[in-house]
């Protein structure tokens, strides 16, 4: 029982340290002696969040979410983790739909942020890039998210994501759904230029908006996968 | 002496005196567009006219009529002929036309040690295979494929160059040229090119040691690469700048900044200043930056200009920070008192020019009379 006190509080320290290797092992002894995979996840989500702090206090950057992400994603693969998670309902806290917009073909900030929105209990609906307006309006009707993300790169799309908006908003939709744009080159006028909700120049940020945002709804739960 | 050759002159002049470190008559300007915008501002329609290189020099020369530049204000770097030949999948377009560089993985992991044994060579026999797919093919037909290719490029280059040189005659533009030559940081080009953005990151983790070798070993080519035929201390080889602010200080000073110092210093010894576009924000390193040859050229996205101003200000030659997006949704007077603000902090002194956070690719990027409105103030308004 001591040991196992200790080697949970070692997993934390080996998330946070990003320490992919010592993670794994370390899971895999703590699940063969008998730790539930339910407070495993709640470890590596400690871990996770020490690393959400790094990053703020700008000590860990971009490159340190991703292999954080992995570690994350590498853990729910062990084979009792994968065997618990796929039969019980995992919850999820809310329905994030992303896609980039027309013109930008530029996926590489929506998959950062969708793994990380993932691994923060969301589910997460990706419509892929270049994305048409039309087909965000229609998408949105049919997976009622709750929140839009909206995801660019180049400096032009300010103007395809407003027009978004405004489709969204042409379609009686605006109301029912939170939007987000993400892109690196936002800025506090874009958005109100864009007529989103918020705006986030990384994907950390982008997914703390959206906790905030389910939290002050009341965060209903959504049962994913079935 | 015509007048728009004693513009030009006095234009050269601006530049010259800045790059000489002399305090120049007024803020040297240096505006930039893409072809894209150009494209689009003559009315022309960007998926049409980017194929017919012939036909571009009156679509430039509008963009060169309407908005004030004292350099050649367009360029134009990624066509669709030559990327189309190769079947590209690093250089893609978007449904609008644009062609864009997306997510890919030209090197795989277990070819790291062929990189580091042989940069060249492994490019050439396993990475271009993956990044253009017509190259993945028997080599009779790679060999027809790569030469119609090579053939495409230099001929759109020699159009590109033949406009080039005609609209600084027409318009008396200044003999200063920033893109005279290209190459990428070592790191970044095996993060943008070879590896990827997600797996560069991870291979920083999992396996610092070949990152580090392969960077070293990427350093002779970006140096060649760089260094044009006919070097001249007034001209630049242009070096955009990425995967720096992704990184933690420790592997930056590790697996970034060696190899690129090491390529600005290997173009300077080849008779070339470098021209870096510093994208993102770089303040976390800006101590580094002042270790680079003196009069490297660096152009700011984001970041503190009073911090650049006071660390590089004396030895560099900066611009930049002016930011796009604010000309995009910002009222006339807005923008027109954010190019003075900045203009206070990094024009006394000298050793500044006046340029936007980045270029301005298309025309939905900016409002075009926010733009010529700037510029015009910029122009009229900087006497030293």
């Amino acid at each position: 029982m001591e040991d196992l006190k200790k080697m949970e509080g070692t997993i934390i320290d080996l998330v946070e340290q990003l320490d992919e290797e010592g993670v794994i092992s370390l899971a895999s002894q703590a699940l063969d002696a008998g730790i539930q995979p339910l407070r495993l996840l709640e470890l590596i989500d400690e871990g996770m969040n020490r690393v959400g702090q790094l990053y703020e206090s700008k000590e860990y950057f971009i490159a340190d979410l991703i292999m954080a992400g992995l570690i994350f994603k590498d853990v729910l693969k062990l084979e009792k983790m994968a065997a618990h998670f796929q039969r019980s309902y995992s919850k999820r806290i809310g329905k994030i739909l992303i896609g980039t917009v027309k013109g930008d073909i530029h996926d590489i900030g929506k998959e950062i942020f969708r793994s990380m929105a993932e691994a923060n209990g969301f589910e997460v609906i990706d419509i892929g890039v270049d994305v048409p307006k039309e087909l965000f309006v229609s998408r949105v009707v049919e997976n009622k998210p709750d929140i839009l993300g909206l995801s660019g790169v180049l400096t032009n799309t300010i103007e395809a994501m407003r027009e978004v908006v405004e489709a969204i908003t042409r379609a009686g939709l605006r109301d029912s759904v939170r939007i987000i744009a993400g892109g690196n080159h936002l800025t506090e006028d874009a958005c109100r230029f864009i007529g989103a909700d918020s705006y986030a120049n990384d994907a950390s940020s982008g997914v703390k908006r959206c906790r905030d945002w389910i939290g002050s709804a009341g965060g209903k739960e959504v049962r994913a996968d079935d | 002496m015509t007048d728009v050759l004693a513009l030009s002159q006095e234009r050269t002049q601006l530049f010259h005196d800045l790059i000489d470190g002399r305090v120049p008559k007024r803020v040297p300007i240096s505006a930039a567009f893409a072809h894209e915008f150009a494209i689009q501002y003559a009315g022309r329609d960007l998926t049409e006219a980017q194929w017919d290189t012939d036909a571009l020099e009156p679509i430039f020369e509008k963009t060169c009529q309407d908005f004030y530049s004292d350099l050649l204000p367009v360029s134009a770097f990624r066509l669709p002929s030559f990327y189309k030949i190769l079947g590209s999948r690093n250089f893609v377009m978007g449904s609008n036309g644009f062609i864009q560089h997306p997510e890919v993985e030209g090197l795989a992991l277990e070819d790291y040690d062929a990189f580091i044994a042989s940069p060249f060579d492994c490019i050439v026999e396993r990475v271009l295979p993956k990044l253009y797919s017509n190259l993945d093919t028997d080599s009779t037909t790679k060999s027809m494929v790569m030469a119609k290719a090579f053939k495409a490029y230099t001929d759109e280059m020699a159009n590109l160059g033949r406009i080039y040189g005609n609209l600084i005659q027409k318009s008396g533009y200044g003999y200063v040229n920033f893109y005279s030559g290209f190459c990428e940081a070592p790191f970044d080009i095996i993060s943008d090119q070879l590896r990827g953005f997600k797996n560069i990151s991870i291979d920083v983790r999992r396996v610092p040691d070949k990152v580090e070798a392969a960077a070293e070993a990427a350093t002779p080519l970006m140096i060649k690469m760089g260094t044009p035929p006919n070097p001249s201390p007034y001209n630049a080889t242009f070096i955009p700048l990425h995967m720096a602010p992704y990184l933690r200080g420790k592997d930056f000073e590790r697996l970034y900044w060696p190899s690129f110092k090491k390529t600005v210093e290997g173009l300077k010894a080849n008779g070339m200043r470098s021209f870096l576009f510093v994208e993102n924000d770089w303040m976390r390193f800006i101590d580094y930056l002042a270790e680079l040859p003196e009069g490297t050229i660096m152009c700011f996205e984001y970041g503190d200009p009073k911090l650049v101003k006071e660390k590089l200000g004396k030895k560099h030659i900066i611009g930049g920070f002016y930011p796009v997006s604010l000309l995009k949704t910002g009222t006339k007077q807005q923008c027109i008192d954010k190019a003075k603000e900045l203009i206070d902090v990094l024009a006394p002194g000298g050793g500044y020019y006046f340029s936007f956070d980045k270029v301005i690719i298309t025309l939905d990027s900016a409002n075009v009379e926010n733009t010529k409105a700037v510029l015009d103030y910029v122009a009229e308004n900087t006497n030293y």
